[in-house]
């Protein structure tokens, strides 16, 4: 029940933003950092469920972004119609990506992810007669010419917070499913979860996917909303190491996580743009977070707060999840105390 | 024909320079399970310092080596005394490459920071010079940044097989168990494969100042090519990551005379992912480099 309620003032909180902005510029902050929310939220789709950490996700939305906009000049379709079907087809290049990638763990796949994100830049800026390289990429507007400039950051922001509640609703139903319970023992354990009959690549591989898919609608609505592309700004590992940022700051292991870790890092990444301008000083703002995140948090400032509300509740016998981290930290602090009653 | 030759020599050229640094990288992944992304960011780093060095007081970059290696040393044992140390040993590979991540994001937001973001060159007197071999034309800073690494990819291998610190890296790198059973303190030799590892981005900075313009992104250029080489290599593995080097280095060079130099980029990762469809551990890593 208080669940519920936490999710109906969310919700009233978000949808009443456009409203309660002061100005255009306070409302574009949010349309960027519900896009941020989008993108990490795509993320957690394969970072959360399976534990493979993608630095390189920005390949995806960079690639949703491209697609739609391609679409909309060359076809001249529907925009919306443009940004599904960009999403499609992100979705189905994910899956050859996916089956090379997927084949090593760890850190190699860190590394495949990066890769794979620079020879996109690296494509997209040399194939200039497609994509305009480093000319960039121009995208008519969605909406008619009468719709102002304000208007317009309101109505993506609703497009935003509906694409978001989608993806939430999917990672919730998925969080609750035979097939989520799969990725999650992938992500304890690989290879005890395949010796228990989890079909590991195959749950990987649609887990990829759909991560795909969901950062490829939030690049493509990035793109329609923003009008311009350039290959250096939507192929960057800083835009995947956001994401991942994000995600591990806010939670990677529960439903909102990644948005808190969005309204929190996206807010700071504003402030420091708008501050400190073009010195660098925003990179080495976002590097401290990361370092302090990694460092003294892993688990996320949620599991960080449930696990000191739990300390202060008394104990529950049910089941909940135990990550094996958690585990292996109990069995040493078991020994520790063992060793010390010797 | 000549040109041909000519860019051999100069893949050659610059595959010693990919395999000294991805020799750095390798020790890492080799003592301690870490993937250090910032490799590439010190590499920049000490780049900088080079030409911060030869601007200020007109002397040659080489001879700020004198304190740019004894200095990335301390830095590397300091690196993992103080932060890696402290990353929990089941997600020590995947937070790794995070914590790096971040170390690489404030080493280039303060060198924008400091020198700004305009593009340095070093002048050197013989910047311009070339020498001639069998008619191809040389530079002569690329062939003393292939001295600096061959020297120090020699020197690397001397200490490792000649020396009882070597022993007991390769013997860290091998098995960590085992060699504590016989006595290793590999904690501490850790710390040292760290500094050693750094030591030869300090030399590896230094050696790229001499021919190229540096700005402070300029290590989002190296980070991918160096990650395929140890992939391809087999992570972990010295020889491995070396070959891969040479051959990857070749094949960039050779390619640049059909293709731009744009697309001769992408060979490092068409062979990456090639291999990985083949043999995901590369080709010369052991069965467990699959799984980190």
């Amino acid at each position: 029940m208080a669940k519920l309620v936490g999710v109906a003032l969310l919700a009233a909180a978000v949808l009443s933003f456009p409203t309660v902005a002061a100005n255009p510029f306070i409302l574009s902050v949010g349309v960027v950092i519900m896009s941020y929310a989008l993108l990490a939220t795509g993320w957690n789709f394969v970072g959360g469920f399976t534990g493979y950490i993608s630095l390189g996700h920005a390949a995806y939305s960079g690639l949703g972004g491209y697609a739609t906009g391609l679409l909309v000049i060359h076809t001249g379709i529907n925009p919306w119609g443009a940004l599904v079907a960009g999403a499609v087809i992100v979705a189905i290049v994910a899956v050859p990506i996916g089956i090379a990638s997927l084949r090593v763990r760890g850190a190699s796949f860190v590394i495949v992810s990066i890769a794979f994100v620079l020879i996109l830049m690296l494509a997209f800026q040399s194939w200039s007669s497609v994509t305009g390289g480093s000319n960039g990429l121009r995208i008519p507007r969605p909406f008619a010419d009468d719709v102002l400039r304000p208007e317009q950051h309101e109505r993506f922001f609703y497009l935003h917070a509906a694409a978001l509640a989608a993806a939430l609703l999917a990672w919730w139903l998925i969080d609750r499913s035979r097939f989520g319970i799969g990725l999650k023992a992938i992500r304890e354990d690989e290879d005890k979860a395949q010796a228990l009959g989890v079909p590991t690549f195959n749950y990987k591989l649609a887990a990829f996917v759909m991560s795909a898919f969901v950062t490829a609608i939030g690049g493509g609505l990035y793109a329609l909303w923003f009008g311009f592309l350039d290959p250096i700004f939507q192929f960057s590992i800083l835009v995947g190491a956001y994401m991942v940022l994000m995600s591990l700051l806010g939670g990677i292991r529960s439903l909102f996580g990644p948005l808190l870790g969005a309204v929190i890092v996206g807010y700071a990444v504003e402030f420091f743009k708008s501050e400190y301008g073009d010195s660098q000083f925003h990179l080495v703002a976002m590097g401290l977070l990361l370092g302090v995140v990694v460092l003294f948090m892993p688990e996320g400032i949620i599991p960080a707060v449930q696990s000191l509300v739990r300390r202060f509740r008394p104990q529950s016998s049910s089941i909940r999840e135990v990550s094996q981290a958690e585990l292996a930290e109990q069995r040493r602090e078991e020994q520790v105390t063992e060793g010390a009653s010797r | 024909m000549s040109l041909l030759f000519q860019s051999l020599v100069l893949g050659v050229l610059l595959g010693g320079l990919y395999a000294l640094l991805a020799a750095g990288l390798t020790l890492y992944f080799g003592v301690m399970r870490v993937v250090m992304i910032a490799h590439s960011a010190f590499l920049i780093l000490a780049a900088y310092l080079a030409w911060f060095f030869t601007t200020q007081t007109g002397i040659d970059p080489l001879v700020s080596l004198l304190g740019t290696v004894p200095l990335f040393f301390l830095l590397g044992v300091g690196i993992q005394r103080v932060l890696i140390k402290r990353l929990r040993p089941a997600t020590l590979t995947m937070m790794s490459v995070l914590l790096t991540f971040a170390i690489a994001l404030v080493i280039e937001g303060m060198l924008g920071f400091v020198f700004t973001g305009t593009q340095r060159r070093i002048q050197l007197s013989y910047g311009g010079a070339n020498l001639e071999v069998f008619g191809a034309n040389i530079a002569v800073v690329k062939l003393i940044a292939f001295g600096l690494a061959a020297l120090s990819l020699l020197g690397l291998y001397l200490l490792l097989t000649r020396t009882k610190f070597g022993q007991a890296l390769r013997a860290t790198i091998q098995h960590p168990e085992a060699a504590q059973l016989v006595g290793i303190n590999t904690e501490r030799v850790a710390g040292y494969g760290f500094g050693i590892g750094l030591a030869t981005a300090a030399i590896g900075g230094t050696a790229l100042s001499l021919d190229s313009t540096i700005y402070p992104s300029l290590h989002w250029h190296w980070i991918g090519p160096l990650m395929a080489i140890i992939v391809v290599g087999g992570l972990g593995s010295i020889p491995g990551a070396a070959i891969a080097a040479m051959v990857l280095g070749i094949g960039q060079s050779l390619l640049q005379i059909p293709f731009s130099t744009t697309w001769a980029q992408t060979i490092f990762y068409v062979a990456l992912f090639a291999t990985l469809m083949v043999r995901p551990q590369g080709f010369f890593g052991g069965r467990l480099a699959q799984r980190f």
